[in-house]
């Protein structure tokens, strides 16, 4: 028998198909994961090392430096950092409650009852999805203004403002979505439940809803996610760091006088991991949901 | 027996009746607020785009003064928006180039993504999830990294990459040199984008006749040629769609070029400039001018996506 050795291992594997194969991969793996590793390494690295004359590619140590500049009140540049995630989760929990549970209503109503003009309204809904939303903000901000100013409440940094535009983001996705799956749900199941004597409530609530959890929780991440990135909306709605969402608050940093990248980093590591984690958490659920539409990108 | 039978009609009528009362509560938390933020603004931002709307005037928007064609005069005339041929693109030529651009380019990034993942190989679904990562990451994150990657001091990874390899001399400022800028915005949009054509052609790829390819292979076709003749027709109809989709998608696009260029440097499309004008210059009815010239181009490519795409998917 011939012995071979590792180079000869991986000739006699190697051929045409499988070396473009796999470089290719490598390519696309390379030029993905860089850009994430550079985020989160930078974030790690001392004010030193970030303004050398030549970039840091493995930091020394991890260094806490820029994650103190955001998170510890002592530092000399403290940006309150926090404040700025805790706004964040006030924007993105109630939007991604209100969405699911109106998307949820009107989807039923869509997927399941007759009724006139079902069609013209869904097509409308989906026509949204196209809309741009610079196009939306300049009426929005101006009728905003007006209302505010009859019911005396302040359009600018008010998060409660920023939760209502959101549900014009997020509506449309979550609606669309959740009728595809409450379409995929036998017609006979919920006709049992009705004939056994529940009400159309009750059949959403006991057959319905607890059949329809894994698109539930989908949609649910996908609103959550949308209104946990939104940049446009936020930097006209909100003036003041302290009511800064963290897009806002990233832009903010990244824009200062004196760059600190690494600080730009560590905000973005913080801001991406969550999403990345929760993402590959659910990844069974949510692949799906992409090709839908779930993230307009 | 007729009576029996009208008063079951009868019934069925007002269960119907019933049915579309329950189905019009469901639907009305969704519709009102739909109509308040969507359907009115968008209808009201027509308005504004004939009336001077201003910060001046904000608190009594509706009382503001009519001005008819001005604003859009305004916009045509703009140094940002008009076509000069050897200086400027301006904002609807750049936005038209930026959107083609990215969405060919996307498509042929998605695909050969799609291609790769479709044959099996150990670590494949691992692979397929950091394939999506760049779409699901927050842009703001990704395009301040880019931002970093691309920074223009020696320090910079690129810069000091290329330099290593003799590819450039000395370190370069990448978004913010003319056409360069552009180009590369064109790229991240791929670079960012391409995940979502390739689950879109991933899963029509798997739903190809297996049997087509063995009997080209019986005929002895090679690869390349059971890639033109099988897999492209194949995959035609997808590949419009996404093209469609995408193309609306990036025409509408604000947050990337904002935040990688600023809209500097060759690259201000039309979301951008509606921006500027609107929150920049506080001068909403030019603001909202342009935003209905955006319109105008997007609903061009809005009826060929209904012509095409769905038309195509009824057949």
């Amino acid at each position: 028998m011939e012995k071979k050795n590792f180079i000869g291992h991986l000739a006699s594997w190697l051929n045409w198909q499988r070396f473009t194969f796999s470089l290719t991969l490598i390519f696309f793996l390379t030029g993905i994961l860089f850009p994430f590793y550079w985020m989160v390494s930078s974030s790690f690295k001392s004010k030193a090392e970030i303004g050398g004359r030549e970039p840091v590619y493995i930091p020394s140590e991890l260094r806490l430096d820029a994650y103190k500049e955001l998170f510890d009140p002592n530092n000399e540049s403290f940006q309150n950092f926090g404040q700025n995630i805790l706004n964040t989760f006030q924007v993105a929990v109630p939007t991604t409650i209100i969405a699911v549970i109106l998307a949820v209503l009107g989807a039923y109503a869509i997927a399941r009852l007759r009724f006139k003009g079902k069609e013209a309204l869904l097509n409308s809904i989906l026509m949204i999805y196209l809309f741009p939303g610079v196009l939306l903000i300049i009426p929005l901000f101006a009728m905003l203004a007006q209302v505010a100013d009859k019911l005396g409440f302040n359009v600018q940094d008010n998060l409660a403002v920023l939760i209502f535009t959101y549900l014009a983001q997020t509506l449309p996705v979550a609606l669309y979505m959740l009728t595809n799956y409450f379409r995929t749900i036998p017609d006979e199941i919920e006709q049992a439940g009705l004939i056994d004597g529940c009400s159309r409530f009750e059949v959403i609530w006991r057959i319905t809803l607890p059949l329809a959890i894994p698109a539930l929780v989908s949609v649910g991440i996908y609103t959550f996610m949308i209104a946990w990135n939104e940049f446009l909306y936020a930097l006209v709605f909100l003036n003041s760091p302290d009511m800064f969402t963290m897009p806002i608050k990233i832009n903010t940093i990244f824009n200062d006088p004196t760059p600190r990248p690494h600080v730009v980093m560590a905000a973005s590591t913080i801001m991406t991991i969550p999403i990345v984690t929760l993402f590959l958490a659910m990844e069974r659920f949510l692949t799906e949901g992409l090709t839908a539409g779930g993230v307009k990108g | 027996m007729t009576v029996l039978r009208s008063t079951l009609q009868r019934r069925y009528k007002s269960m119907q009746a019933q049915e579309s009362r329950l189905a019009w509560a469901l639907i009305a938390p969704t519709a009102i607020i739909v109509f308040s933020i969507v359907i009115f603004p968008a209808i009201f931002s027509i308005w504004v785009s004939f009336h001077d709307v201003g910060l001046h005037n904000l608190n009594d928007v509706f009382h503001a003064p009519f001005v008819g064609w001005e604003n859009y005069q305004k916009v045509f005339s703009d140094f940002a928006f008009k076509f000069q041929p050897g200086q400027s693109w301006g904002a609807a030529v750049t936005s038209i180039v930026y959107s083609f651009a990215g969405t060919i380019l996307t498509l042929v990034v998605g695909l050969i993504a799609a291609l790769l993942l479709n044959r099996p190989f150990k670590g494949r679904g691992l692979t397929r999830a950091i394939f999506l990562f760049p779409y699901v990451a927050p842009v703001v994150s990704i395009a301040f990294v880019w931002r970093w990657i691309l920074d223009p001091r020696p320090s910079g990874v690129m810069n000091n990459i290329l330099m290593n390899l003799g590819v450039i001399d000395l370190p370069m400022a990448y978004l913010s040199q003319r056409g360069l800028a552009l180009i590369l915005v064109i790229i991240f949009e791929a670079w960012r984008y391409f995940p979502f054509a390739m689950l879109m052609i991933l899963a029509r790829l798997q739903a190809v006749d297996s049997t087509l390819y063995e009997a080209a292979e019986v005929d002895g076709a090679n690869t390349w040629q059971k890639f033109w003749n099988i897999t492209i027709p194949e995959l035609r109809y997808v590949l419009g769609a996404i093209f469609l989709l995408r193309l609306m998608w990036t025409f509408n696009k604000f947050d990337d070029i904002f935040l990688l260029t600023g809209g500097g440097f060759g690259t201000k499309v039309l979301p951008v400039l509606t921006y500027e004008f609107s929150f920049r210059l506080f001068d909403f009815g030019r603001g909202a001018a342009t935003a209905m010239i955006l319109l105008a181009i997007l609903v061009v490519f809005i009826a060929f996506y209904i012509g095409i795409v769905m038309r195509n998917a009824e057949e």
